[in-house]
């Protein structure tokens, strides 16, 4: 049993656990959650530090690391062949920074959750169970494996989201749900079809795994989605196309793109601060990750012919998301939109489809990932403290809370692509991406960089805003007296979890080769594999 | 001159009459009364009838057969009746619908 | 020279910038429990000793040194950060560390007894810091870091005293007005990297690098063509970065406001150091400005310039007065970039530095007094606004003496330091335009009429603040008047008054062209010199500027003002031109307006359609179940319901009647015997 399955499995024998242990315990929930989750931190740093920057990975077989592969099920299917499904597990460099992000991110949600009483029991074995479907997604190399960990994040989510949510809770999880089942039952027909079109040169079976669909050669020839001599269409469009189309759907609404973001408001308003913290900071990531991996991977002719409309939905989402969190009068709700806006930077960086554009969007990820983690803990905080978060509720909070003050100014600071902060790297080598997009040829505009670089402006204008609005002037609080007296300042445990991820931001802002070093080589070999369709 | 149709349609009418009074009278001895008329009826015919058997006259051997019958079932079903009225304390069909499933 | 420093100027300029920042993180681990600011202190003047010994003297005049380790790579492409000395950028950290010293000592006393002093000593450490990593950075990235950087502790100033809300509303406004600079700075770095596909300020703009202009046939690298379009726009861009920083007209509106941090702060800051990084970064990348980019410049210059000294004119608070004057030299310095003489804005760039920051330095040893004396009284007065002082001079003589200087200085006075740099400008700008000539002439001239107004503004601080009869005589007794700054306040300001004047620039008093700094630079600009400008300039100017001195004095000392306050024109200047109503009602209303226009999309359309999806839904589920219930599962249930109605009525047949039975019994009879008779 490898690294990564051990990595991948820790959480379900935690879940396990947690259900076996009689309710008299309840009190050492918690404890086992951190201790498994730190575990799991603890051998993702190591497969961090193992791991072989110079191997590239995406549809290369010998450039994954830590692999494992095992028939998962076999059946003869008469006429149509074999039915070959495998665990297969495999990290490259795409997946690497995102799976010790999120394996950090898990630790802060479970920090964050250390108040939570309500039916402990069940919430830690499905936040458990969450953390087993988010490591597998990052890990898994076959489809079928991907799609049914994909599916199983969404149960533990649902749960989390309508038992332990606010007011609206149910609402929020069923429009959650909804959404993104609809994107992944069209993904599963994709699926299907990949599967029919693809064949394993070595058994001559049809196959499930994303490598042999990522090479042309495996494709039968007239098939479904075959490379060539494909004329299949549906309703006038080439067949590729639509599964392009329908695999970016289902991740688009993860990332989320304008106009299929309206859950992710609701969602993570009325979700615990824990889940909106595993929501923006590892979830939101799965849609970029897709896009990457899946879309781009197995299409990269269609990646290299859309990316003009993608950039374009990247960059209304940029400033559609800023505009929107101008108008914010809820602080969660604020951040929500920012992280639309945020995210949007990413698909502009992938779609721009240069080294630095690719290798900015991966950085925003990872950077978006602890910043929005961090921001939303801070909306907690307040939350925790006086039960609102309405931001004309609030003035002057800088003489209150000193310490908050600060970790939010700085988090908004970061948040806002102040250079040495990670956001910066991120923020500034997109646009730089997109620009160079025309030196390259790739189909992206300068227009549309210009208009991600507004978004930056914007971001500075909304959190600036709301900096000067509830932190600064004099004291002015809804609740008067009562609620000076509730809002005290952070404690040990609360700094203890933000100032990880604040510190982080501004080590990957100083040291970006970090990451940067660790992704190179699959970005460079992501665009070898589009190059030739361009 | 009275022909054998006259003869038919008095019986007709008698029949018709104890018809009516076994469907429609609340009284067990007045249906009883309808019955004798049905009898009666049919009596009529046969007499009506025996005009064409001038041989053996069995038309009228018949009519004398029915009226000692009738006499014994009139007899038979006064009794039943009398014996009902004694358990019912009513003669009303209606009301005597213990046999009714 | 370089037997004088025993380290390398290389490790000497990044100690230079490394100290301010340990500075700035040791006060941020003890925080309140250091409040004299002697940590900062030190660093600074150890900064400054290093910077000028081992740096400025080894560097200046020498060949450049540079020194890069890769910060990281993308694609093929390696990021570096590194050093580069040469003359410019060892000059301006010099600049940068002497002009600080004495704010720092200043501040020492300024700043007494304020309960966030701690935090102060931070921002300015953390201030002085990107400042001189601003300075001698080697990449353009590396230089956009610090840039921002440089404005987020300019925004940290501002906003110092945040409980004041026009404070924090001004470090807002500032912060804004700067990303939009810097979204050009970060636009111009985009174009230059895809079209030239590095960011080293060595390979792009040294004597050999690719947008020096003479060595297209020399050398194996191809250098780029410099009326293409992009080259314009980049050059565009790059010079709105400028602008924001350095206060430009339109972005200048943030300046005046950010006069509500600590007027120590803004002497540094906003006067000296911060604002002039617009004119470095123009320095830097001047290579790569061609004719038409460079005319805009000049024009933004020229309209900054007069814009700036007409808003001076009709202020009443002293810090605005210096900030629109402020704006208005910044103006000066663009125009000589823009005319090609960058040397000359380089050098105006040293004058201003010391003659701007002592005239703060003065403004708030005043402000400090009249705080005190205002607090002693219990009056309640605007210790900042010009009209509640007057006759000053005699309180704080000293305080007169240097803001005095400093005042010549900036109205271009012989045998200041102002004078060389003001004129060196000026005359370059003649000459640009006769090169040029026609309708080019208006720059010259107007900027000769804007050194006119500038004496003319700065006399009349000089007189209202110091001539004249205290505006607040009746309640000065023996007890409470206003005092002398003290002497920790005015020995940096002294010492600033030294380097207002000539010698410390050039041995002759007269001419520009001795001065150290514009001999080193030689900036080679495309027009021809002339000796008569190089003569009637400078006279006009000065008998201009005692002109405008006289009538100040006539008007203001001797109180005969012609004009009424309500004039129109005054109200106009005084309210800055309405730049600011302007930009509330049309970009920060629209901006507003536009988010909740699109918030209400989002809601109604986005997620109405969402909402329309799911009510469609639920319908067509209503109707389906309705056709289910009613339909699909009717007829089974009407087939039930018909046997079972069927049984019913039969049933009543049933009904043990014996005369019932006979009645139906006799009914079929009829029936059938009806059915046979009528077959």
């Amino acid at each position: 049993m490898g690294l990564l399955t051990i990595l991948i499995f820790l959480p379900l024998l935690a879940t396990l656990l947690i259900l076996a242990l009689p309710i008299s315990v309840r009190n050492s929930y918690k404890y086992i959650a951190l201790a498994f989750t730190l575990l799991q931190f603890a051998l993702s740093a190591y497969m961090y530090s193992n791991f072989d920057d110079s191997l590239g990975g995406i549809h290369n077989y010998e450039g994954y690391q830590y692999v494992e592969q095992l028939p998962w099920i076999r059946l003869d299917l008469g006429t149509i062949g074999i039915l070959e499904i495998d665990y297969f597990v495999g990290i490259d460099g795409v997946s690497l920074p995102l799976l010790v992000l999120s394996t950090l991110v898990m630790l802060m949600g479970i920090g964050a959750s250390w108040n939570i009483q309500k039916s402990t029991k069940g919430y830690y074995a499905l936040l458990m169970l969450l953390n087993m479907a988010v490591m597998g997604i990052f890990a898994a190399l076959d489809f079928f494996l991907f799609y049914v960990f994909y599916e199983v994040m969404l149960l533990p989510l649902y749960f989390l989201i309508g038992i332990w949510g606010g007011d609206r809770r149910e609402y929020a999880a069923i429009k959650f749900f909804i959404y993104t089942l609809l994107g992944s039952v069209l993904m599963l027909l994709v699926i299907v079809g990949l599967y029919f079109s693809v064949i394993n040169p070595t058994t001559g079976a049809h196959s499930f795994n994303m490598l042999l669909m990522m090479d042309p050669a495996n494709y039968i020839d007239g098939s479904f989605f075959g490379f060539i001599s494909n004329y299949h269409e549906l309703f006038g469009v080439p067949s590729r196309w639509i599964g392009f189309a329908v695999l970016f759907f289902a991740f688009a609404i993860k990332v989320p793109i304008v106009p299929l973001h309206t859950w992710l408001p609701d969602a993570h308003v009325e979700a615990p601060t824990p889940v909106s913290i595993i929501l923006a900071g590892i979830l939101l990531k799965i849609g970029g990750y897709g896009i990457i991996r899946v879309c781009y991977g197995i299409f990269p002719d269609i990646a290299a012919n859309s990316n003009y409309w993608l950039a374009l939905i990247g960059v209304i989402s940029i400033l559609y998301g800023a505009f929107n969190a101008l108008a914010q009068k809820d602080l969660k709700r604020m951040i929500a939109y920012s992280s639309v806006s945020h995210m949007g930077f990413v698909l502009l960086g992938i779609a721009s489809l240069t080294a630095e554009g690719l290798s900015g969007a991966m950085f925003q990820m990872i950077s978006h990932g602890f910043l929005s983690a961090a921001l939303f803990f801070l909306v907690g905080v307040l939350y925790d403290r006086v039960h609102d978060r309405y931001i004309y509720h609030f003035r002057g909070l800088a003489s209150i809370m000193p310490k908050y003050t600060a970790y939010v100014a700085l988090a908004f600071f970061a948040s806002l692509g102040l250079p040495g902060f990670s956001a910066f790297i991120g923020e500034a080598f997109v646009i730089i991406g997109a620009f160079n997009a025309e030196s390259m040829a790739t189909g992206v505009p300068r227009w549309m960089a210009i208009g991600g670089s507004i978004g930056i402006l914007l971001s500075a204008a909304y959190f600036l805003w709301t900096l000067q609005r509830m932190f600064f002037g004099k004291i002015r609080v809804k609740g008067g007296q009562a609620w000076q007296e509730a809002l005290t300042d952070l404690s040990r445990r609360e700094q203890l979890i933000l100032f990880p991820a604040l510190a982080l931001a501004l080590i990957l802002g100083i040291m970006p080769s970090l990451v940067f070093s660790k992704i190179n080589a699959s970005v460079l070999q992501l665009i070898d594999l589009i190059q030739p369709y361009l | 001159m009275i022909s054998i149709t006259h003869f038919l349609i008095v019986s007709a009418i008698i029949f018709c009459i104890g018809v009516y009074a076994i469907l429609a009278k609340r009284n067990a001895i007045m249906i009883l009364v309808g019955i004798e008329l049905m009898i009666n009826a049919s009596i009529l015919n046969f007499v009506a009838f025996a005009r064409y058997d001038s041989v053996n006259y069995g038309g009228q051997v018949f009519a004398l057969f029915a009226i000692v019958l009738a006499a014994a079932a009139v007899a038979v079903g006064l009794a039943i009746i009398l014996n009902v009225y004694r358990h019912y304390k009513t003669i009303d069909p209606k009301n005597i619908n213990e046999l009714k499933d | 020279m370089n037997e004088l420093s025993p380290i390398s100027p290389s490790v000497a300029s990044l100690l230079v910038v490394l100290l301010p920042f340990l500075a700035c993180v040791v006060q941020a681990l003890l925080g309140r429990k250091s409040i004299s600011g002697n940590i900062s202190l030190i660093a600074i003047v150890s900064s400054a000793l290093l910077s000028f010994f081992a740096v400025f003297l080894p560097v200046w005049g020498n060949s450049p040194m540079a020194e890069r380790i890769t910060w990281f790579t993308i694609g093929q492409t390696s990021f570096e950060v590194g050093l580069l000395l040469n003359n410019l950028t060892v000059l301006m950290q010099l600049i940068v560390c002497v002009v600080a010293v004495p704010v720092h000592i200043y501040s020492r006393y300024y700043m007494k007894g304020d309960s966030g002093i701690h935090r102060y000593w931070m921002y300015l450490s953390l201030f002085c810091f990107a400042m001189l990593g601003l300075s001698i950075s080697i990449n353009l990235l590396q230089l956009y870091v610090f840039w921002e950087l440089v404005g987020f502790a300019s925004y940290l100033m501002i906003g110092f005293w945040f409980t004041r809300d026009a404070a924090v509303q001004a470090n807002k406004k500032a912060f804004l007005i700067n990303r939009i600079g810097d979204l050009g700075f970060l636009i111009g770095i985009a174009l230059v990297y895809s079209h030239v596909g590095t960011l080293d300020i060595v390979a792009l703009f040294d004597q050999t690098g690719r947008f020096v202009q003479g060595l297209t046939e020399t050398g194996g690298l191809q250098v780029v063509q410099k009326d293409n379009t992009w080259v314009t726009l980049a050059g565009l861009a790059f010079f709105l970065g400028a602008m924001a920083k350095s206060a430009q007209f339109p972005l200048h509106v943030w300046l005046p406001d950010a006069m509500e941090g600590p007027t120590s702060v803004s002497s540094l800051i906003h006067a000296a150091t911060m604002v002039a990084a617009g004119v470095f970064l123009l320095c830097t990348v001047f290579p790569l400005f061609n004719a038409t980019s460079l005319l805009v410049i000049t024009a933004i210059g020229t309209i900054t310039a007069l814009s700036g000294a007409v808003f001076a004119l009709a202020q009443y608070d002293i810090k605005k007065i210096l900030a629109f004057s402020t704006i208005s030299q910044l103006g000066f310095m663009i125009v000589g970039v823009g005319i090609g003489a960058w040397d000359t804005a380089l050098f105006h760039l040293a004058t201003h530095a010391f003659f701007k920051c002592l005239l703060f330095l003065a403004a708030g040893a005043v402000i400090h007094e009249m705080a005190h004396f205002k607090a002693q009284t219990n009056l309640d007065f605007d210790p900042q606004d010009i009209r509640n002082m007057g006759g000053l001079r005699r309180y704080m003589p000293k305080t007169y003496v240097c803001m005095s200087i400093a005042a010549l200085a900036l109205a271009g006075f012989p045998l200041t330091s102002g004078y060389l740099s003001k004129d060196s400008i000026v005359v370059s700008a003649y000459e640009w335009a006769s090169t040029a000539g026609g309708f080019y002439f208006v720059i010259p001239v107007t900027l000769i009429i804007v050194s006119l107004l500038t004496a003319f503004y700065i006399g009349r601080l000089i007189f209202k603040t110091f001539f004249g009869s205290f505006a607040m005589q009746s309640s000065v007794t023996a007890h409470n008047r206003p005092h002398e700054a003290p002497a920790g306040m005015w020995w940096p300001m002294s010492v600033l008054s030294i380097c207002c004047f000539f010698p410390v620039f050039g041995l002759h008093p007269l001419a520009y062209h001795q001065t150290w700094i514009i001999q080193t630079f030689h900036a080679r600009p495309g027009f021809t010199e002339q000796e008569t400008a190089h003569l009637i300039i400078p006279i006009v100017l000065t008998v201009g500027t005692l002109l405008a001195l006289l009538l100040g004095w006539f008007w203001y000392v001797k109180n005969r003002y012609p004009i009424s306050q309500q004039n129109r024109w005054i109200r106009f200047a005084n309210r800055q031109g309405y730049l600011n109503e302007f930009n509330e009602l049309v970009f920060i209303k629209g901006t507003v307006g536009l988010s909740r226009l699109l918030y209400a999309f989002d809601r109604h359309v986005v997620d109405g359609a969402t909402k329309l999806f799911t009510w469609t839904t639920q319908q067509l589920a209503r109707l389906i179940h309705w056709f289910d219930a009613n339909i699909v599962d009717g007829i089974v249930n009407w087939i039930a319901n018909g046997t079972y109605y069927m049984g019913h009525l039969v049933r009543q047949v049933q009904n043990g009647q014996l005369q019932n039975y006979l009645g139906f019994a006799l009914t079929i009879v009829i029936l059938g015997i009806l059915y046979l008779i009528i077959k």
